[in-house]
């Protein structure tokens, strides 16, 4: 940053010095020399940071208007009054301008700051409205064992039971989630740590998890038979195919089929979750990554509930990665979400 | 088989899952004894002498991978991890100081018991070195250690050397997982980083053989940045 602001004014300062003599020697134009200088010292002023390289450019520009554009040409001739008011005219210019500039730079600093915590209250109301609801039917349905256990029926118990580890299972996903979120965008930003992967393991691993959790969805499978290696941080990854999956099975209505494809080009490496259910709600589908939009409006249903953290944990990890994102629907009918991840690391990582 | 005489030694100090804990081991006729902190643990492991031990990392006095160390130093039990998912690298560096397994919090009972009885049947393999066993016996798939010998529905499936000998190392120790380093170290002695590809293929090349179908996994399952394990062997 500091070099930059030294080769800003740098540039800046041999520009003016060379119009300067270009109007000065061939349009014979002496007026304007003073005129260019501090558009000069101006421009430094407002597009350095802070005050120092604005007083050095001014010092240096009477120096140079001294020197060169003023008699005796190209020698120092210090006549006291002009030199002096002249470094108190581009002073005057340099301060008034760096002050604004800070200014300028503090308060959009600020409105920034203002936009993340918005967007952290609205997050954080989100996952309180989302923890909300299966909390209170855990609670519930434990109170009711507690209290009149003893006068349900077997089935009965069964279902508050059944429900209740469905809810803990949910909870508990919602707070990986959610913990994946403070590990990537926490302090410091992106902590990803990527490792070759083989695709067909982390596909494995993947589905076996999300079979072993909803053993009522079959996943059809068809990735490639090579044996393909993927950059990329597997735990993380294989969350964000877990959340497309779940996202499948909590959103997409009338659902029969659910697949999981991968397939790789040149340089990246595709995958796609798609199902045949109601697909996606025109209206939602800008926002869907962005998260949160429709927490508000959708009412504490039990079965249903907003997974716009799970989608926007998604996109958080897949865009820490380099790759990309989306979502649209099928013209058969369903939903299909493609992410991609590029094949090879960037130099920069490494 | 009874367990009647397996002592499990529980290190938590979270009251809630200690509890849970000991519910499932004593319903299941394990004997429980619990220990709340690392130096309570190492009194225990000294006076009681356990069979197996539950560890979860986060102890309130004392570094959980420096216990494994001390434990290690003393004991030669199954030491079983218990860690949240978000300390994946603790659980790595767990079980390459010596832990033998581990579970993922949250877990459900059923998957705790069946570390536990892999564990346990593992080292009392380990103890009664003099017969090691001749054949391994899961599913469809048998296979017979002194012949270098694997079937899958009767029908003889070829390996090479490599394949065999990483098939072997997970069968010999099926139900367990085994770390990506632990096997490498084993099939080609050292730990060169490079080795984790050749591993890989070779992984890659069984499960093809075994007709292993991604999401349908029969025989091998692949703990993702951890390693792998077998199917547990049938009695």
């Amino acid at each position: 940053m500091k070099q930059n602001n030294f080769l800003t004014a740098l540039g800046i300062e041999a520009a003016t010095f060379g119009v300067c003599l270009f109007v000065d020697f061939f349009l014979n134009m002496k007026v304007l020399t003073p005129m260019i200088f501090i558009l000069g010292v101006f421009l430094i002023a407002r597009y350095t940071e802070g005050y120092f390289y604005g007083i050095a450019a001014s010092i240096a520009s009477v120096l140079l208007v001294n020197y060169a554009f003023t008699f005796p040409y190209f020698a120092f001739d210090f006549a006291p009054t002009v030199s002096v008011l002249s470094a108190t005219c581009m002073m005057t210019v340099t301060i008034i301008t760096s002050t604004m500039t800070t200014q300028i730079k503090r308060q959009s600093q600020m409105k920034a700051e203002g936009q993340k915590e918005k967007m952290r209250a609205n997050l954080l109301r989100a996952i309180s409205h989302d923890l909300r609801t299966p909390l209170t039917s855990i609670r519930g349905a434990c109170s009711v064992l507690l209290d009149d256990g003893a006068s349900l029926s077997d089935e009965q118990r069964q279902t508050l039971l059944t429900e209740m580890r469905e809810n803990s299972d949910w909870l508990v996903r919602m707070v990986e989630n959610l913990l994946t979120v403070t590990r990537i965008s926490g302090d410091g930003g992106v902590r990803i740590n990527k490792t070759p992967v083989v695709l067909e393991e982390l596909t494995e691993s993947a589905v076996s998890k999300f079979n072993r959790q909803h053993p009522e969805h079959h996943v059809r499978v068809e990735i490639p038979e090579e044996f393909i290696l993927i950059p990329m941080d597997a735990i993380l990854i294989e969350q964000v195919i877990l959340n497309l999956l779940e996202n499948a099975v909590q959103h997409a209505k009338g659902m029969t089929e659910l697949c999981f494809y991968a397939h790789t080009t040149e340089t990246e490496a595709i995958f796609e979750v798609e199902d045949d259910g109601a697909g996606i709600s025109e209206d939602r589908l800008p926002n869907l990554f962005s998260g949160y939009l429709g927490s508000e409006k959708t009412p504490a249903d039990n079965r249903k509930h907003n997974m716009g953290i799970g989608l926007s944990v998604c996109s958080t990890i897949i865009h820490a990665h380099d790759g990309t994102i989306s979502a649209e629907n099928r013209p058969e009918g369903g939903a299909r979400f493609r992410f991609s991840l590029p094949l090879e690391e960037k130099k920069d990582e490494q | 088989m009874s367990n009647n005489k397996y002592r499990i030694l529980v290190v938590e100090d979270e009251h809630s899952i200690n509890s849970l804990i000991e519910a499932i081991l004593t319903a299941n006729g394990y004997q429980a004894i619990l220990a709340e902190t690392g130096a309570q643990a190492q009194i225990m492991a000294a006076s009681f002498q356990p069979d197996l031990i539950l560890l979860d990392l986060g102890l309130p006095d004392m570094d959980g991978q420096e216990l494994i160390r001390l434990i290690r130093n003393e004991l030669s039990i199954p030491v079983i991890v218990v860690s949240a998912r978000a300390d994946e690298q603790d659980k790595v560096n767990a079980l390459d100081l010596g832990a033998s397994d581990y579970v993922t919090k949250p877990f459900g009972a059923a998957e705790l018991l069946a570390r536990i009885r892999a564990n346990l049947r593992d080292c009392m393999r380990n103890r009664e070195k003099g017969m090691p066993e001749e054949m391994f016996h899961a599913g469809e798939l048998r296979i017979d250690f002194g012949k270098r010998r694997v079937t899958l529905f009767e029908q003889e499936i070829p390996f090479t050397q490599t394949e065999f000998n990483i098939l072997a190392l997970l069968a010999r120790h099926a139900g367990k997982v085994l770390t990506h380093e632990t096997i490498i170290k084993t099939i080609w002695g050292g730990s060169d980083p490079g080795n984790v590809k050749k591993l890989q293929v070779n992984m890659a090349n069984i499960r093809k053989k075994l007709g292993e179908k991604p999401g349908a996994t029969r025989y091998i399952f692949t703990e993702i940045g951890v390693g792998y394990r077998m199917l547990e062997e049938e009695n």
